[in-house]
């Protein structure tokens, strides 16, 4: 759940569990998870085509949600309400390829088109922004940070302005806001004058500090308290952050999750907290002969990665998991069948 | 070998049948320089011969072997972030203060992306299909491409049988950024002397990319005509890596020095920074002539 903070849940109820949770031992995470009633949307590739699938928490039901054979939908995102899904259709091929941002009702209804040439979107915590970064150059490039500046669209009035700083904003990936709608956490490669490093970047001003920490694509819990993010290819990790201070600093990790073997990516928050999900699979380029994908990393937003699935780890032992190893009770497969299952977002689909 | 390695060679014999591929000239020719169609500077590399790898150093130089090439076109300088940026393409470079500055980070088929970028600029034949896995070379294609490592060496030697064309190791400091004198960082291309074929920093400031798939014992078996490298693996192989950078010892810039990289094609980040590469291009007797024709006079 990237930059989201799930309106039933308060911050100080979500923060009372979230101590909680880290201080108490681990129940069995495949019978708290078939107790939830979160859902979790994501990529998937089926029948030669880029699909949407929303699957249920404990990985028992799930469904296709876009079921367009023809259309490529990538990178689905969840309101924080639980109400709208914006996502990503590539169009065309090679570098002739469209990237467009896209936002439909969180039941598959009431698709419409936002803008061309965007990516790595995410939500702004009122549900009624939607945060994205522009392509690079108007030339396709299935690169992760072929991006320049940052943009917001507004749901109610359909128009789009720039952030202010956005001439400086240069090769971000993998946006995500605070709950408290301050800052915008994002990698960086190769850009603003940093290697590569995880920012935070005000979201209405001109303050970028760097948090100092490898690895890519962070993300803040709901309570704004914590933020989880790939530490490196086998490893996804959870520190301590204050955003309500000026300059925001990181803890030292407070929990860990590593596979020795597959690499591990895509990390999000359960709306209570209480859970990780991510992708995890073996590494590879892709398969370029599957139409509508491109050759790259497996991790990255539109390569083919056969043997990818989604996965739930419970953010509950204060230390670490090893995923593959027993013991399996904190940590559950939600996918079983490799169809390039990546990029999850936890939501509350809204009651009937 | 595979069928498309073999057309290929079929290809190249052909090429050379063409252009010719008489003796290398034992004093080189004054260096004649193109600007392409997209306004890269080129050097037009004479068919010939030449002793390649090392019977003195490291095992994979050996043994030293004669090769014979034909004629084409290799960038005088290596890629630099201008150019990357004028073909649309995100800077993956850890330095960027100076768009001069030769790309480092860049993964090999990122590399190969710029070739084909280059090529569709300037209506070319792009060498790399992009639609087939690993995206194969065509070396037939007059597009431009990563050279192949025998193209590399006899390119930096220019005639030369000696460690570096320029002579000994006393005088690499004023040939090439490495890492005696670079001050741990690339510097803008052109800014060392050139060889005795006009290309500048073959010996520093960036290792450069190869077509081959990188295999120690290569020379053992390597064809004498236009060798392509081994057979393409299925798997994520490492390419052969040619030149000196900012990083570099001495040793590791002589002309022969090879070192087997990973591509860096399956990861997400890629932080080996001394990693540039430069493009060369196949060309006729015919299009020499016309390319020298349509370039402006040297001073």
């Amino acid at each position: 759940m990237k930059s989201k903070k799930h309106p039933k849940t308060s911050g100080l109820l979500f923060g009372a569990v979230l101590f909680q949770a880290l201080t108490l031992q681990a129940g069995n995470v495949r019978e708290e998870l078939a107790d939830s009633k979160f859902s979790l949307v994501h990529e998937a590739y089926e029948n030669n085509n880029w699909e949407l699938f929303v699957t249920s928490a404990d990985g028992k039901s799930s469904a296709n949600l876009t079921n367009t054979p023809d259309v490529n939908e990538l990178y689905p995102q969840a309101s924080p309400d639980g109400a709208k899904i914006c996502f990503l259709v590539d169009s065309g091929m090679g570098r002739a390829t469209v990237r467009s941002l896209w936002v439909m009702n969180s039941d598959g209804t009431s698709r419409k088109k936002v803008t061309d040439r965007a990516r790595q979107q995410c939500w702004a915590p009122d549900s009624q922004t939607i945060s994205f970064l522009p392509q690079e150059y108007p030339k396709f490039n299935v690169t992760d940070y072929y991006t320049s500046g940052i943009s917001f669209y507004d749901l109610p009035s359909g128009k789009t302005r720039e952030h202010v700083n956005t001439k400086t904003l240069h090769h971000l990936y993998n946006i995500s806001y605070a709950p408290n709608g301050k800052w915008i956490v994002a990698t960086v490669h190769a850009g603003m004058g940093h290697r590569h490093t995880n920012l935070l970047i005000e979201a209405n001003g001109s303050k970028v500090i760097n948090l100092g920490i490898g690895g890519c694509r962070p993300t803040f819990s709901p309570d704004g308290k914590h933020i989880a993010w790939g530490a490196g290819d086998h490893e996804l990790a959870v520190v301590p952050i204050d955003i309500e201070s000026d300059h925001p600093k990181i803890g030292e990790k407070i929990f860990q999750v590593f596979d020795k073997q597959n690499k591990i990516y895509h990390v999000d928050w359960s709306p209570d907290g209480r859970f990780l999900s991510f992708s995890r699979g073996p590494n590879g380029k892709g398969d370029i002969t599957k139409p509508g994908t491109y050759e790259a990393a497996c991790e990255i937003v539109g390569v083919h990665a056969k043997g990818w699935d989604i996965f739930a780890v419970k953010v509950a032992r204060g230390g670490s998991v090893t995923i593959g190893h027993k013991p399996v009770y904190d940590w559950q497969p939600l996918t079983r069948n490799g169809y390039s299952n990546k990029e999850s977002d936890w939501f509350l689909p809204p009651s009937k | 070998m595979s069928l498309q390695q073999f057309t290929s060679i079929l290809g190249l014999l052909a090429l050379g049948l063409v252009v010719g591929c008489g003796p290398v000239p034992s004093s080189p020719a004054k260096p004649q320089s193109i600007t392409t169609d997209s306004g890269v500077p080129m050097i037009v590399i004479p068919a010939g011969s030449f002793q390649m790898g090392s019977d003195e150093h490291e095992a994979d130089e050996r043994p030293r072997h004669e090769v014979r090439l034909g004629t084409f076109l290799m960038d005088q300088f290596e890629v630099t972030h201008d150019l990357f940026v004028k073909a649309q393409l995100p800077n993956p470079s850890r330095w960027q203060d100076d768009s001069r500055k030769p790309v480092e980070r860049v993964r090999w088929r990122e590399a190969k992306l710029y070739c084909n970028e280059r090529s569709l600029m300037e209506k070319l034949t792009p060498c790399y299909d992009e639609t087939k896995p690993g995206w194969p070379c065509d070396f037939t294609a007059n597009g431009y491409r990563l050279p192949t490592e025998a193209e590399w060496e006899y390119a930096a030697r220019a005639g030369s049988s000696r460690l570096y064309s320029f002579g000994g190791v006393a005088k690499i400091k004023a040939n090439s950024w490495f890492a005696e004198n670079a001050g741990k960082r690339t510097h803008v291309v052109g800014t060392r002397r050139p060889n005795a074929w006009g290309l500048h920093d073959l010996y520093g400031n960036v290792s450069e990319w190869c077509q081959d798939v990188y295999d120690p014992d290569y020379y053992k078996s390597s064809p004498s005509h236009d060798p392509l490298g081994p057979a393409e693996g299925i798997t994520d192989t490492k390419r052969v890596m040619k030149g000196g950078s900012w990083k570099a010892s001495a040793a590791m810039c002589r002309a022969s020095f090879r070192k087997g990289q990973r591509t860096g094609d399956t990861d997400a980040c890629f932080f080996t920074d001394y990693c540039g590469f430069r493009c060369v291009r196949r060309v006729t007797a015919a299009e020499v002539e016309s390319l020298l024709g349509k370039s402006p006079p040297e001073k």
